[in-house]
């Protein structure tokens, strides 16, 4: 953890050839579902590789403090990266599957804002439990002023600490994030359950209504999973702690976005393949 | 209008379900010791303080509460197939999800505090037998209500996932709202008592956690006590408001505008919460002032 003086520094950049054969799995994983259903499989393989890519990208924003930060030894919430992260994406998801029925602007809306509510919400709760439960004021351990609100923060860390609390610029990269995150997931959920309604009524020889609970714990269940891999990839990047937008390693994030996109075209493939074949 | 009542009834019942599963979710992690604190309470004896602190941290909270809901809805729902009636399937399905969580805390504190016998922590089995019960009963209250909650949802609002995965999705998003919540005060406010109020803990102090109580040796059941007063309050509010404020946006204004009514609503409560947010924030900075050199544990 970054607090005990390590962690932030190595594997900066982009690697060549790790990401030469990301790529190359990339091209065999679309150009694999092009030559097998080029219509409505494809394009839905392309929505769920950009929802893995927002997945991906919107972790970067949530500030997560680990360990220290439950001491108040680093600013942030006091999780992991990936815990936050897919928890305010599964909520958004909960919001996007309800609307779906709604249309598909609507659905990935409420995904969005259903992931921000709940970071808006766990956000307050854990600066209500910095203020009046341990005395702290907020401050940020990795730049001298807020972007947003121009407060200064050296005066108000506490001796012996890396900063404490959650700055304002970490709670709007905390909602941004949550938004992000459920936008991504909600839309990996629609674009298969877009394709499981249309092929698994031929699959089973039965009509579409009476598949449809499948097709919906199906989507639920790879779209779950795919938020998953996406928000693992990401925290790997991140290592540890971050505090937001303004963290100097929030400039990593090509490198998430990269790989979030390699393994979502190559689970995505396998998700679609599963119904196609 | 009268299933527009019904829904903001159904809403409110489970956002209270919520409350109650939020605050017993954060006790029952507090007493195990299962959150990012519990980095403390393993590296304690490494740096030679012995403790009888309950260990269970092999995952993190969100993934442990995904798997308890989802085992307690996957039994529910199974029993609910085969004819059951709902509360019991429900009691029926938490309750054998509580065994595994049993189980796994057991497991799990045994071999976390076996790995640091080189470093002189005694294995406790008094504190396996009265903590071990303690953490599972209520685990039983989190899981309980968390998959009631889902029940209402599938049953009442109808939501298209089924019950097993609605326990999956409101298991993490339980686990991460009461990590995030409840951690920084059983962290700060209770390991490292001895350390001044209104300040955070000098990363020089790492692993100097308090271990006696008022009487003898501290035992987690005391963290249970002390985080119930706060933490645990916090963590029930935030999951809580979480819950109802997302049923709530939807059932109420879904109606308006073809949808996008929710969404409006949605980013109106995230604008109010961010407004709140900044007053909690200038009113800490205005209230407990810069710290100088002096006056390190001045807001006690």
């Amino acid at each position: 953890m970054s607090a005990l003086g390590g962690g932030s520094s190595g594997g900066e950049g982009i690697n060549p050839v790790g990401t030469a054969v990301g790529i190359v799995l990339l091209l065999i994983a679309i150009g694999a579902l092009y030559v097998l259903s080029p219509g409505l499989a494809f394009m839905s393989l392309i929505g769920v590789i950009i929802g893995g890519v927002l997945i991906g990208f919107g972790v970067h924003f949530v500030p997560v403090g680990g360990a220290p930060a439950a001491m108040g030894q680093s600013p942030g919430i006091a999780t992991g990266v990936t815990m936050l992260a897919a928890g305010a994406g599964l909520a958004g998801l909960f919001g996007g599957a309800w609307a779906a029925e709604l249309g598909f602007g609507v659905a990935l809306a409420g995904g969005a804002i259903g992931g921000g509510l709940m970071m808006a919400v766990t956000c307050l709760m854990v600066n209500v439990i910095y203020v009046y439960g341990m005395g702290i004021p907020a401050a940020s351990g990795k730049v001298a002023k807020d972007p947003i609100t121009g407060d200064t923060f050296e005066a108000y860390k506490s001796q012996g600490t890396e900063g404490h609390g959650l700055p304002f610029i970490s709670y709007v990269g905390g909602v941004i994030g949550g938004m992000l995150g459920g936008l991504g997931g909600t839309l990996i959920y629609l674009e298969l359950l877009k394709v499981y309604e249309e092929f698994l009524p031929g699959m089973f020889n039965v009509p579409a209504e009476q598949i449809l609970p499948l097709a919906v714990g199906l989507a639920g269940v790879f779209a779950i999973g795919m938020f998953l891999v996406n928000a693992v990839i990401a925290a790997y990047n991140i290592t540890g702690t971050i505090e937001g937008p303004h963290d100097p390693k929030f400039k990593r994030f090509p490198r998430a976005v990269i790989g979030c996109a390699v393994a979502s075209a190559v689970c995505g493939m396998l998700a679609i393949i599963l119904v196609v074949m | 209008m009268e299933e527009l009542l019904f829904g903001i009834g159904i809403s409110a019942i489970a956002g209270a379900l919520a409350t109650v599963s939020g605050a017993a979710e954060d006790t029952e992690s507090d007493i195990g010791s299962q959150g990012d604190p519990n980095s403390q309470v393993q590296l304690a004896p490494q740096m030679g303080y012995i403790h009888r602190i309950y260990s269970k941290a092999i995952s993190g909270e969100p993934p442990a509460y995904g798997l308890w809901c989802t085992l307690g809805a996957g039994l529910a729902w199974a029993l609910m197939a085969i004819n059951y009636n709902p509360v019991l399937a429900i009691v029926l399905g938490s309750a054998i999800a509580v065994f595994v969580q049993g189980v796994y805390a057991t497991t799990a504190y045994l071999g976390r505090t076996a790995s640091l016998a080189k470093f002189e922590q005694p294995v406790y089995i008094d504190v396996i037998k009265s903590v071990t019960t303690v953490t599972m009963a209520h685990a039983f209250v989190a899981i309980f209500t968390c998959v009631a909650m889902c029940f209402l949802m599938v049953n009442a609002l109808g939501h298209p996932f089924p019950l097993p995965l609605l326990g999956l999705v409101w298991g993490i998003a339980l686990g991460a709202a009461g990590s995030a919540t409840g951690n920084p005060f059983y962290g700060k406010e209770r390991q490292y008592q001895s350390q001044a109020f209104g300040a955070g803990v000098p990363i020089s102090a790492s692993g100097n956690i308090v271990r006696y109580a008022e009487a003898g040796q501290r035992s987690s059941l005391d963290n249970g006590w002390f985080t119930s007063k706060m933490g645990g309050p916090a963590s029930g509010v935030c999951f809580g408001l979480i819950v109802f404020l997302e049923l709530w946006r939807t059932i109420f204004f879904e109606e308006f505008a073809a949808g996008w009514g929710a969404v409006i609503a949605g980013v109106v409560l995230i604008l109010i919460f961010m407004i709140i947010d900044r007053y909690v924030e200038v009113w800490a900075r205005k209230t407990y002032g810069p710290y100088t050199e002096e006056a390190e544990e001045a807001s006690s």
